[in-house]
């Protein structure tokens, strides 16, 4: 029992180092297996834009996903992605092209991390936002998102129209 | 009206006077919606001329799965020879360098290791024996070597290899990594250079420091690497206790000038504008001086992507890169003029409307530029294009 423990624990240091920076406990997976999930389950993906020691990534981990409200939300309602900014690590995107995690963030003109990608569950996407974002920042896109909003308004129409 | 578009085309003219371009060619034979054809590479070292034959690599996947391949151009050619795939596995990043008389050397990983092979003829060896990737090439007075990302415990570490070539046939005369300790962090993206002196740099994207910062080392006696050294002047270290530092990635490397090596790279330290294009020299000392900006003000606020330096024995050096400062990706260079880097001119063939990107060059013996890029056409699919520029 002791062994699988540590064999559990040694597991969860190796996907840590894989993933680099994502915030912890959210079930964040990389953008292959998150694209198949989020296929299956016919949940929108939520793409965390990240980079290895990148300080306003930690900064957004510590003050707003730590929120356990956010957790439970996004994790029951999104599939989770990480990618990492800079590394070599392949995906695939829904045309079938195969890239560095690296090479999206080029395809996104992504300039600052964190950066926030919400797709469709077929990988289209439909917004991005880039920097520090608050608990209520999530909440409001979330329900931009997944209240289909986002077909009719943009996001600071959206904005612009809540209470 | 008139004197407005005046007044613009004599800003302009200097950008256009300093280099006479060839009319475009296309290399790839095979495009189409679904294909994706590729030319990232470690050192981005995707053409190569050889006594006057221009040879061009790159992944893509019109067979169903990622394939390389090498397309080659003779000077007196109007167009490239169909291309020869270099792979039959699943292969990526492929590289290729100038032998002489017409011959290139290309490399690549397949099948997670990484191989070599002489073209034309020759056969495919594996340079690796365990796992292996982001393979790049260097070439001195006939000595050739290799640099690869190699896996060792749970991170990729840097191995250095010389290669030995009889005829058409490549072997591995040593291969060494440059720490003989495991490493702690990922270590990848490997560039190399040969100096005038015989000796070896080498730079990779380095995580020991928890984020990542490009790294050098060089072999002055031909045995030992000496203590990886950075080649950023930045410093390591949290601000208010958050994060590990500001990042920067893909290093490139040329030789340069009789004693000379020059770095390029892609630097995060002003964060809220991207990627920038940054530069640092040795200048024979094998130690790289203060970092330098390479783009100009107009790049500044836009980030940068798939930079790459180029030089040559006579001291040419061009920094190439693509950004969207025009509202589409286009492809920018920029020359060293001594103590500073000159003002981005675009690529005439590479600019414009659609996205053109991911440019790779190479200087040849007569000092011309050969630049080859991706054309991106999301309903005809993207071609790889190849223009050259004479110095004026």
């Amino acid at each position: 029992m002791k062994l699988i423990k540590m064999a559990l624990a040694a597991g969860c240091m190796l996907a840590g180092t894989v993933l680099a920076d994502p915030p912890t406990g959210y079930p964040f997976v990389d953008f292959d297996a998150g694209l198949k999930a989020a296929r299956a389950s016919g949940k929108p993906i939520f793409v965390y834009f990240g980079r290895y020691g990148c300080a306003w990534c930690d900064h957004t981990n510590k003050k707003t996903f730590s929120d356990a409200g956010l957790k439970k939300r996004y994790s029951e309602n999104y599939a989770l992605v990480y990618v990492d900014a800079e590394s070599g690590k392949r995906l695939t995107l829904p045309s079938g092209e195969r890239i560095t995690e690296a090479e999206l963030g080029a395809r996104l003109q992504a300039f600052a991390t964190p950066l926030f990608v919400y797709m469709t569950p077929q990988g289209d996407k439909i917004m991005q936002v880039p920097g520090f974002k608050t608990v209520q920042d999530f909440e409001d896109y979330d329900r931009y998102v997944r209240g289909g909003h986002y077909k009719q308004k943009t996001l600071l129409e959206f904005l612009g129209g809540k209470s | 009206m008139r004197a407005a578009a005046l007044l613009l085309a004599a800003l302009a003219w200097p950008a256009h006077a300093a280099w006479t371009w060839s009319e475009p060619l296309t290399v790839n034979s095979v495009q189409g919606s679904a294909i994706f054809p590729h030319l990232e590479s470690a050192n981005r070292q995707g053409v190569a001329v050889s006594g006057g034959t221009v040879g061009v690599v790159w992944e893509d996947n019109r067979s169903g799965s990622p394939q390389c391949y090498l397309a080659m151009k003779s000077a007196t050619a109007a167009n490239f020879q169909p291309e020869t795939q270099l792979s039959k596995a699943e292969c990526y990043e492929p590289v290729v360098m100038a032998l002489g008389a017409g011959r290139f050397v290309a490399a690549w990983e397949e099948a997670g290791k990484v191989h070599a092979r002489v073209m034309p003829g020759g056969k495919t060896l594996q340079l690796s024996k365990t796992e292996a990737a982001q393979v790049t090439l260097a070439l001195r007075d006939h000595t050739l070597y290799a640099a690869w990302a190699e896996q060792a415990g749970r991170f990729r570490r840097i191995v250095v290899a010389r290669l030995a070539l009889k005829g058409d046939t490549l072997s591995v005369k040593s291969a060494q990594p440059v720490e003989a300790a495991m490493p702690v962090d990922e270590q990848g993206w490997p560039a190399l250079a040969v100096a005038g002196d015989g000796s070896v740099t080498v730079v990779w994207e380095d995580r020991r420091h928890r984020h990542t910062v490009p790294m050098v080392s060089h072999r002055p006696d031909g045995r030992q690497f000496t203590p990886p050294a950075r080649l950023t002047d930045r410093k390591s270290g949290s601000v208010d206790g958050l994060g590990a530092g500001t990042g920067a990635m893909r290093p490139t490397l040329t030789a340069w000038g009789e004693q000379g090596i020059a770095a390029v790279w892609l630097d995060k330290r002003d964060f809220l504008s991207g990627y920038d294009v940054f530069a640092a020299f040795d200048t024979g000392t094998r130690r790289f001086g203060k970092n330098i900006r390479v783009q100009d003000n107009f790049g500044d606020n836009m980030a940068q992507w798939h930079a790459l330096v180029v030089g040559d024995a006579a001291g040419r050096l061009v920094a190439l890169w693509d950004d969207a400062r025009d509202g589409t990706p286009d492809v920018w260079l920029s020359e060293w003029e001594g103590e500073a880097f000159g003002d981005d001119l675009a690529v005439p063939a590479a600019t414009g409307p659609g996205g053109q990107s991911d440019p790779v060059a190479t200087l040849d013996a007569a000092g011309a530029l050969h630049v080859v890029w991706l054309d991106r056409d999301e309903a005809a699919g993207a071609r790889i294009r190849y223009a050259r520029a004479e110095r004026r």
